[in-house]
């Protein structure tokens, strides 16, 4: 896991930093210099840090930052983190869909009922009581703009 | 089941209102108003719709609510995409965005998706006048001192497509003025700073915001753009000094927009009387002698344009021929 | 002077001015705790409101809810690894984590603690500041800025990970910030930079909702991954004593925490290095105060010293940022900028007069970061042992809460789904750089310091050619850089040496 993400990582910075100096040469001077005396450093030490990890598959490097915790692993790990992205990606969607306000409180919902396993009583009540504070505070004291989801849309409301 | 009929009836009601409301007086009655504005909280532009906001509903009919959303990004062409396109034209939104779309417009920025000349206009609350203004303990004192010195001055500026930028890029371009423009300061509250240390001489920037300074005999203006403001009649306009009549041109129509300084519109297509009470509200409010007190505590100058004025400003910048929009296009770049 | 000092005070403790400043200080503490509304907005909507105060008590409003706002947003930080303000993203790093080992209630006693002795301290540097502002702050010009910030990326990247690999590593990701600093429109020629014709990207991306993803979203992830409460099956009895034990932790590494207000302090004073900058920089310095390898390992563990540098720092900020706004009228920082607008409605006009003819209203300012600080950390610690407690409740009630206010605080950055787009992607980023080990830090301070770098470098050159490489301030700061890119690398040999003598 931990060279894996480091391997995804060291490329993907490769790749961008490569694209990033190729589309910086069309600039006149004074718009690329900086990004080209960033990015071709950039790019060579993602370079020498991809070798690193090929050349190297044992070392690891610790940065002075939490750790994903380990009390999970394998399969139950890989497991629960596609569905955490799962959760998020249908939270994402939900808000295209159905806007904010109702994208919220099914999110809350459904989190408590399937995730959670509580009864509909209490997951009822909490979704009521957070998404009065959501509409409280971000609707009716901010005036944030919530755009409509695209159902209200096709549905004409 | 009562009131679920009655709120089928209420909603249908809603629903079909604004088509048979001819023959209805207009009223916003319960209603919300929302102002659009095209910047962050805090800005120049933010804070006008928000003194106009608290204002505008004892002016309008049915005392509506009226609130201002911020709706930054991409120099505001997001939020003028948003209200000509997605808003309904039902009265109910306004847009406040910058001066300078007219311009995007004009030398087709992509992402503009909207035409100046089709949104229903209320009108202009404030007109913006740009000053170019030089360090008070230089020996110039006016601005033949300064192109007689024989000197360059340093001037500090944000970017391309701010007035700090332009401006003097256009004095140096085409009135021959010898100037060293620094560009890549943060805020033009930076640039101030910059003059206090003298690491550059002099900024162009808004008459309103360089108050301050100029009160405290920091900086004195010496040479302003075509709109003008109560204290700097005297001083030599820019578009007056050209040398011919390209360089007018395009001198001309960098300072239109600041004519409309602070444009109000709406979705095209709103209904004429909506358009008519909300210019009336407009030029009302901001007579109001509450308005005028606290927008003189905040340092701002409203004054009233109606929408037909503005529009004809615009329509005029947008008429140009291809020659002077390819001439002003060498130098100026939309922007902030 | 001291007449000055007392009046000020005696003009905050009025009742109206005292009432006003209850009312900004219970405002800030929400906003503070909620992410994505950030001081700077709730500023700019509460301006309308003054204009019928007087100035003591439109400023006892205003700063009292600004002086709050970095206070309790190292609560959000701490508690969820949600950054509640962007200039408290610092103290996720070991804030959370301590969080996470059950000590939640020491590492907000220590936060709060640190903000409070910050804020005195920046409040003590602008009244100690009056008289020798001016020459201060003129004496940092561009090329200055340039420097500061170049330290300030070499500090972090150089500090954040071990071994030449992990330095690698930093260098690598405050690059990558610097890169991302680039999108948008250049002030030089006003090329739209990697904005690939999106009208988004035109004006750069906002820090919050980016700061959001790379912080927030491993956090969320590895919560639901683990399945339990934040604070993992500790047990809880500990979580009541905390909040006590973190306030005697600041008086243990006490100097730590003044040397970190003052860098605060210091940071706030300069023009246009923005809020964001001064926690960082604290933090760099309070890894760097370790005094041994084995010492260093234990940051981002939950080392409480590294709560302590930046609580102290972004509340010192303050302070600081204030004396440019007050001597030359010129804001220190975004909120600052706002609170000019507030100067002008109020009927004053910053600059030299303001330490002068009205040098009580001056000092009266003072007196609300003063006060309105100690009230909040006083009020916090009534209930600080139950916000601890969240930290033990089930995971799947705080999930999907933590998910809707990661969400809606990335959205309020510009009202715009790009920003929640924005923050999934760099939350990808961020679990990455989470999972393979690489340090977030640098390349959250290359970001917040890309356009100043960029700028500055450019102003120093059109406008001193190179001779801006000799200024001596300049020079003194290059050897800082050097200085501190070598420090962890003799650091590591000369504990190697000193092992192998032992051995």
């Amino acid at each position: 896991m931990h060279s894996k993400a480091s391997l995804i990582l060291g490329a993907g910075i490769v790749l961008v930093s490569g694209a990033a100096i190729v589309i910086a040469l069309d600039w006149p001077l004074k718009a690329r210099l900086f990004p080209l005396a960033i990015g071709i450093p950039v790019f060579c030490m993602a370079m020498a840090e991809v070798l690193w990890g090929l050349l190297d598959p044992a070392a690891r490097s610790e940065a002075m930052e939490f750790r994903l915790s380990d009390e999970a692993q394998g399969g139950v790990a890989v497991r629960r983190t596609l569905l955490a992205v799962a959760w998020m990606a249908g939270f994402s969607a939900a808000i295209v869909l159905l806007g904010f306000p109702s994208a919220i409180a099914l999110l809350v919902l459904c989190y408590l009922r399937l995730q959670g396993r509580e009864g509909w009583i209490v997951s009822g009540i909490f979704t009521l009581v957070v998404w009065a504070l959501f509409y409280t505070v971000f609707d009716r004291l901010l005036h944030l703009p919530f755009p409509a989801g695209l159902v209200q849309g096709w549905l004409g409301l | 089941m009562r009131n679920a009929l009655a709120f089928i009836a209420a909603f249908t009601l809603l629903a079909v209102a604004p088509r048979a409301g001819v023959a209805q007086p207009l009223s916003f009655e319960g209603k919300t108003i929302t102002i659009v504005c095209g910047f962050k909280a805090g800005g120049g532009y933010d804070r006008t719709a928000r003194i106009l906001a608290r204002h505008l509903p004892k002016y309008l009919p049915g005392t509506p609510n009226v609130i201002v959303q911020n709706m930054p990004g991409a120099n505001s062409i997001t939020a003028a995409n948003h209200v000509y396109n997605v808003a309904k034209p039902d009265g109910l939104t306004i847009g406040t965005f910058n001066r300078n779309l007219v311009l995007a417009q004009l030398t087709n920025v992509r992402g503009v998706k909207f035409d100046q000349t089709k949104f229903a206009w209320i009108g202009s609350a404030a007109s913006e006048s740009t000053v170019l203004a030089i360090r008070s303990d230089l020996p110039y004192k006016t601005f033949d001192d300064l192109k007689k010195s024989g000197k360059t001055l340093v001037i500090g500026a944000t970017g391309p497509g701010a007035n700090t930028y332009d401006f003097p890029l256009l004095l140096k371009e085409l009135l021959g003025v010898d100037l060293k423009i620094v560009s890549g300061y943060s805020s033009s509250s930076d640039i101030m700073l910059a003059i206090e240390r003298k690491e550059v001489d002099a900024r162009a920037g808004s008459y309103t915001s360089l108050r301050p300074f100029i009160d405290r005999n920091l900086v004195h203006p010496v040479i302003r753009a075509k709109a003008i403001e109560a204290g700097i009649e005297q001083l030599p306009v820019d578009e007056n000094l050209a040398p011919n009549a390209r360089a007018r041109a395009v001198m001309a129509l960098r300072s239109a927009p600041e004519v409309v300084g602070r444009p109000y519109v709406m979705t095209p297509g709103t209904p004429d009387d909506i358009v008519k009470a909300m210019r009336d509200a407009f030029s009302k409010a901001i007579k109001d002698p509450e308005l005028v007190a606290e927008a003189k505590k905040g340092k701002m100058e409203l004054e009233f344009m109606p929408g037909d004025e503005a529009l004809r400003i615009v329509k005029e910048v947008l008429a140009q021929p291809k020659e002077i929009v390819d001439d002003f296009r060498k130098y100026i770049k939309f922007g902030e | 002077m001291i007449d000055a000092l007392l009046e000020g005070l005696l003009l905050v403790l009025q009742w109206k001015a005292f009432a006003f400043m209850l009312l900004g200080i219970a405002l800030g503490f929400w906003v503070g705790l909620l992410p994505g509304l950030g001081g700077v907005t709730t500023l700019a909507l509460m301006l309308p409101f003054i204009y019928a105060m007087s100035p003591v008590e439109g400023f006892a409003f205003l700063l009292g809810m600004h002086s709050v706002v970095a206070t309790t947003g190292d609560i959000t930080s701490v508690l969820f690894g949600i950054p509640g303000e962007g200039t408290t993203a610092a103290t996720i790093l070991d804030g959370h984590a301590m969080a996470k080992k059950g000590q939640a209630g020491r590492a907000l006693g220590a936060a709060l603690a640190s903000s409070l002795v910050g804020a005195l301290v920046g409040a003590l540097a602008l009244a100690l500041a009056i008289p020798v502002v001016r020459p201060l702050v003129l004496a940092f010009g561009s090329p200055e800025l340039f420097m500061i910030a170049i330290v300030g990326i070499a500090f972090i990247a150089s500090l954040s990970a071990q071994g030449a690999r992990g330095m690698l590593r930093g260098f690598l990701a405050g690059g990558l910030g610097l890169m991302v600093a680039t999108i948008g429109q250049d002030p030089q020629a006003g090329v739209a930079r990697y904005t690939f014709d999106s009208l988004y990207l035109w004006s750069g991306l906002d820090l919050v909702p980016v700061l959001i993803g790379i912080f927030a979203i491993p956090e969320i992830v590895d919560l639901i991954v683990r399945g339990g409460s934040i604070a993992g099956e500790m047990p809880g009895g500990r979580l009541n004593q905390g909040a006590l034990e973190g306030v005697k932790d600041t008086f243990r590494h006490f100097w730590l925490t003044i040397r970190c207000s003052l860098i605060g302090t210091f940071i706030g004073i300069m023009p246009g290095l923005g809020g964001a900058v001064a926690q960082w920089l604290a933090y760099g310095h309070a890894v760097q105060s370790a005094r041994t390898v084995e010492e260093r390992e234990g940051f981002g563990k939950g080392d409480v010293r590294g709560v302590l540098g930046p609580g102290a720092a972004n509340n010192s900020k303050e302070g600081g940022a204030l004396i440019p706004t007050v001597a030359f009228g010129v804001p220190g920082s975004s909120s600052m900028a706002i609170l000019l607008g507030g100067f002008f409605l109020l009927g004053l006009v910053p600059g030299p007069d303001m330490l002068t003819t009205h040098l009580a209203v001056t000092f009266s300012m003072v007196w609300t970061i003063v006060l309105s600080n100690v009230i909040t950390v006083v009020a916090c610690f009534l209930f600080l042992n139950h916000l601890a407690r969240l930290t033990v409740v089930r995971g799947h009630f705080l999930v999907p809460v933590i998910l809707v206010l990661v969400f809606i605080g990335s959205y309020t950055a510009n009202n715009h789904y790009g920003d929640v787009v924005l923050m999934l992607f760099f939350g990808v980023v961020g679990y990455l750089m989470v999972a393979g080990g690489w340090p977030r830090a640098p390349f959250v301070l290359g970001l917040v310091l890309g356009k100043i770098v960029e700028n500055n470098l450019y102003i120093s050159v059109a406008r001193y050619e190179f001779a801006w490489l000799t200024r001596p301030i300049v020079l003194v700061l290059l050897a800082l850089a050097v200085a501190v890119i070598l420090y962890p690398l003799i650091q590591a040999r000369r504990s190697r040496s000193r092992s192998n003598a032992h051995a």
